[in-house]
């Protein structure tokens, strides 16, 4: 079985972020950089099929700038076999990677292709249900639980859906885009990241793709979140509700 | 109820890094032969992953496990709550791999960033880190000297977790007096003795981490001589090993107590007892007799450094603490508004007085810091340069030599001083156990102790390192302070302080002259009177050598604060490498001038303390 996972390098979500002081992005030095931890569960849950299925590859993908081979490496050093970096150095909209992942996956032809659910900077959540709209498969997105049957010609996958479960099954091939309880990733093991530096890393230009990433939208402005004020201390319950109603004005 | 998990530890992954790539030039070791299979890149998601690790399993166990300790129940000895789960974890991650050999099933990787490995290990979980730590050791020995087959047999079983390991040296009528053991071996057939003795305060003596306990006893071979010409080395497991490999019966080694203490509860310390039943066999260690002091020697060497580099992570683990704290705690308004009853409250970061403990500690851990990670270094480099270039790899194990003790005895009391102002800096929330730092304080106080007492270090030092290759190595060590001195007294902003360095430089010198002194003329009882302050005067000098070459370093990469603006993207790592110049600056101008009042006790030769009669300490009993 051949399963294709997404990876993409994100800020990590520990390093405080800083606006550009023109609002045109945020300041990319000085921040560590990791894999989408949602990524990571899709790495997790493709290496874990490996694992049950004889015979099974798990390709990796990034589209991205050239410096997210590093991310890539981290996957490969969990255990995946090789790595596809679609090297993109401008981020792309989301419309725009699945058109790049489309073309990737009409190459390698995955049995199965598991995304995260979204990525942890932008914040989309777009793209594995995009990438399966032009390829016509299957989507269940937000899985919690992703099952093969014997055969490995369905899967069946429960999704967390407001107010409880839904299990969904559907023939392979398919896009699955995990949630967070879906496994508990591994940590790249030191002969792992041994074995990562001698695995295949191709890159490809996304020009030589030939599909159109031209953006659609335009970035007005990025702007931090407003300083938290400093708190008060009140004397009494009378001077807290009497400042909640004239003061705050929420009661 | 078992205890929530709260990870309270925090690296300094931005120090590291400085100290590794940008001060101490680490990266120059991936371009020698003995390093090339391994790259920068390698290393730093090995630490990445580390510290993934210690913050997510080990780091949220050490409150509770100090507060649960280890207990013993009809000879069954059980470690806290989530120690079983972190130990699978640790050995699927693979860390005890790293530093050993390619040959044994290592990565070989170099012990600079060993150092930065063992930092985030310890300093997220001290007593955690024990079990692992003298598994490490003890597989280091049997790597360096067992037979071949000793070493097929014991070691991947120890650097994939199944077998942990220990070294046992210490009984009830020998500590610091290592030669006094009185353990016996009696030959049976081949390299196999029985084993018949009592030791003591065996850390991970036992424990339920793993299947197996490997430990690496000293023992006197029946008609040896006395003393410690006559000890020699073996490998004692719990469960003996057949030759295939897998596991036969119990060996008569027995847990007959452990200890109640002060710090690292969680690590088992046990009396154990070998032989009583007179079933107890252990293997010759290389096959060789009486050779156990110099094969434990490898160990302890390593195991100091490593003691050392457990100070530095439990200190630095109580200085992060502390500055959270520091910057959070509202109390009293700013002295400068003193006239201002109204003035609002500040976080007490903003006092003088916190500030220059909160400076003292961080001088101190980078110091420390620098300190380890430069004699790992020697160390790697000793080893690369061996085929090489042999005379720069003789200086490279000379300095590994001289500063080993200092290593060990520096970072051993400093952790417990820096702690102890950790616990200062939150005032009367330090003391109770809500916080972590009154737990880093009783962990850290161990460190002086085992391994050779600080006083054992210090006696190290004065009597053997100094002298060692005629003195060159000392020699050596003056001569790098001597041209770092003369290369930059001149320097804006802290000339005045490398000229600080160089005067501390040429007391510890006049000390060691004294020291000469006392040897020539039989004063003996003085040269030991003095060894811990001329240790700490070296260590004090030494450090300030390191700070001032960090702030050398960071002097040129910081751009002139008034540059740049508060909101200005680089405006950490600005402050970043301003913290570097003034945690040195201070460290010389509040710490180093201690050395000329401790070289001056030195060079007195006041010898009131030997001259005191015996009842002169108290009349009371
Ligand atoms: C928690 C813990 C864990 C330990 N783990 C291990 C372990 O894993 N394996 C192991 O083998 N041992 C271990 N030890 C033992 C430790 O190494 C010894 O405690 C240490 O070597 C000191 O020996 P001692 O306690 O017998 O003290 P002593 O040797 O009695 O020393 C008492 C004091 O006298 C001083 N002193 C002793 N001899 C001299 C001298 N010749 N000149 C001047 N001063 C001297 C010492 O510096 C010290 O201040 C551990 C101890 C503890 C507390």
């Amino acid at each position: 079985m051949k399963i294709l996972a997404t990876v993409k390098r994100v800020p990590d979500p520990e390093t405080s972020i800083k606006v550009k002081p023109d609002g045109s992005g945020i300041v990319a030095d000085n921040i560590k950089w990791v894999v989408n931890p949602f990524d990571e569960i899709a790495v997790e849950e493709s290496l874990r099929i490996k694992e049950k299925v004889a015979g099974s590859e798990v390709v990796l993908v990034s589209v991205g700038a050239k410096v997210a081979q590093e991310q890539l490496r981290t996957g490969l050093a969990m255990g995946a076999d090789r790595a596809i970096l679609v090297v993109a150095e401008d981020g792309l909209e989301p419309l725009a990677v699945a058109r790049v992942l489309v073309k990737v996956i009409e190459s390698e032809q995955p049995d199965l292709v598991v995304m995260g659910k979204q990525s942890i900077d932008d914040d989309s959540n777009a793209v594995g249900q995009m990438a399966a709209e032009l390829l016509g498969w299957p989507q269940a997105t937000f899985a919690s639980k992703l099952e093969l049957a014997g055969d490995q010609k369905t899967a069946t996958v429960t999704r967390e859906v407001d107010g409880g479960l839904e299990t969904l099954s559907f023939p392979l091939p398919g896009i699955v885009t995990t949630d967070l309880r879906l496994n508990e990733p591994r940590y790249a093991s030191l002969p792992g990241i041994m074995k990562a530096r001698k695995k295949e890393l191709k890159e490809i230009e996304v020009g030589a793709l030939g599909v159109d990433v031209a953006p659609k939208a335009r970035l007005v402005k990025m702007e931090p979140p407003p300083k938290r004020q400093a708190g008060k201390k009140v004397a009494s319950v009378e001077e807290l509700v009497h400042l909640l109603h004239t003061e705050a004005k929420v009661i | 109820m078992p205890e929530a998990a709260v990870n309270h530890y925090k690296a300094d992954l931005r120090a590291i890094e400085f100290t590794l790539y940008e001060h101490l030039n680490v990266e120059q070791l991936f371009a020698l032969e003995a390093f090339s299979h391994i790259s920068r890149d390698e290393c730093d998601a090995i630490i990445a992953q580390c510290h993934r690790f210690v913050n997510e399993v080990t780091g949220p166990l050490n409150g509770a496990a100090d507060r649960a300790g280890c207990t013993l129940e009809r000879g069954v000895c059980t470690t806290p709550a989530g120690f079983k789960d972190a130990w699978k974890k640790l050995f699927e991650l693979g860390l005890m791999a790293f530093p050993m050999p390619v040959a044994d099933g290592g990565l070989g990787g170099p012990h600079a960033i060993a150092v930065v490995l063992e930092e985030l290990q310890s300093g997220a979980n001290c007593a955690f880190n024990m079990y692992s730590g003298l598994t490490h050791g003890a597989a280091d020995v049997i790597s360096n000297f067992a037979l071949p087959e000793d070493r097929a047999r014991f070691l991947p079983p120890m650097v994939d977790g199944r077998f942990a390991g220990t070294m046992c040296l210490s009984e009830p009528h020998a500590g610091s007096d290592v030669g006094a053991a009185k353990t016996r071996a009696r030959h049976l057939e081949g390299n196999v003795y029985a084993i018949t003795g009592t030791k003591c305060w065996i850390s991970a003596g036992d424990h339920d981490l793993a299947e197996n306990i490997v430990h690496l006893v000293l023992a006197r071979i029946e008609g040896a001589p006395t003393g410690t010409q006559g000890i020699s080395l073996f490998i004692v497991p719990k469960i003996w090993v057949n030759e295939d490999g897998s596991l036969g019966g119990s060996n008569d080694v027995t847990t007959a107590s452990i200890e109640h203490k002060l710090g690292i509860r969680a690590s088992a310390t046990a009396v154990l007892n070998f032989g009583e039943n007179d079933g107890c066999r252990g293997i010759l260690v290389g096959g060789k007799p009486h050779m156990g002091m110099k094969q434990m020697f490898r160990m302890m060497n390593g195991a100091r450094i490593a003691v050392g580099v457990q100070g530095l992570s439990v200190a630095s683990a109580a200085y992060l603490n502390a500055l959270r704290y520091a910057r959070e705690r509202l109390q009293g308004s700013s002295v400068r508004q003193f006239k201002d009853p109204n003035a609002p409250r500040v976080p007490i970061i903003e006092h003088s007085d916190v500030r220059r403990m909160l400076v003292e500690m961080k001088a101190k851990v980078e110091g420390m810091r620098t300190l380890c990670v430069k004699v790992a270094l020697h160390a790697d480099l000793a080893h690369a340069l061996h085929a090489v270039d042999e005379a720069k790899a003789i200086y490279h194990q000379g300095q590994v030599d001289l500063l080993t003790p200092i290593v060990k005895a520096y970072c051993a009391d400093q952790a417990f001083r820096v702690a102890e102002l950790a616990i200062q800096t939150y005032g009367g929330a330090g003391y109770v156990q809500d916080n972590p730092v009154e737990q880093y304080c009783r962990d850290a106080k161990i460190f002086s102790i085992y391994e050779g007492t600080n006083h054992i270090q210090a006696l190290d030092l004065v009597a053997r390192k100094l002298q060692q290759h005629g003195g060159e190595n000392f020699t050596a060590f003056l001569t790098e302070i001597a041209e770092f001195v003369a290369a930059h007294s001149d320097k804006p902003g802290l000339g005045a302080e490398i000229r600080a360095l160089g005067e501390a430089s040429a007391a510890l010198q006049r000390a060691a002259g004294s020291l000469m002194e006392f040897f020539m003329s039989g004063k003996i009882d003085q040269v030991t009177l003095v060894a811990n302050p001329f240790l700490e005067v070296m260590a004090d000098v030494a450090i300030a050598h390191l700070l001032l070459g960090a702030a050398v370093v960071a002097d040129a990469k910081r751009t002139k604060d008034e540059d740049v603006d508060d909101d200005e993207p680089n405006r950490h790592e600005v402050d970043f490498y301003s913290g570097k110049v003034m945690a040195a600056k201070h460290f010389v101008n509040f710490v180093l001038p201690a050395v000329h009042a401790k070289v001056g006790a030195i060079v007195s030769g006041d010898r009131s303390a030997l001259d005191m009669p015996d009842g002169g300490f108290s009349t009371a009993f």
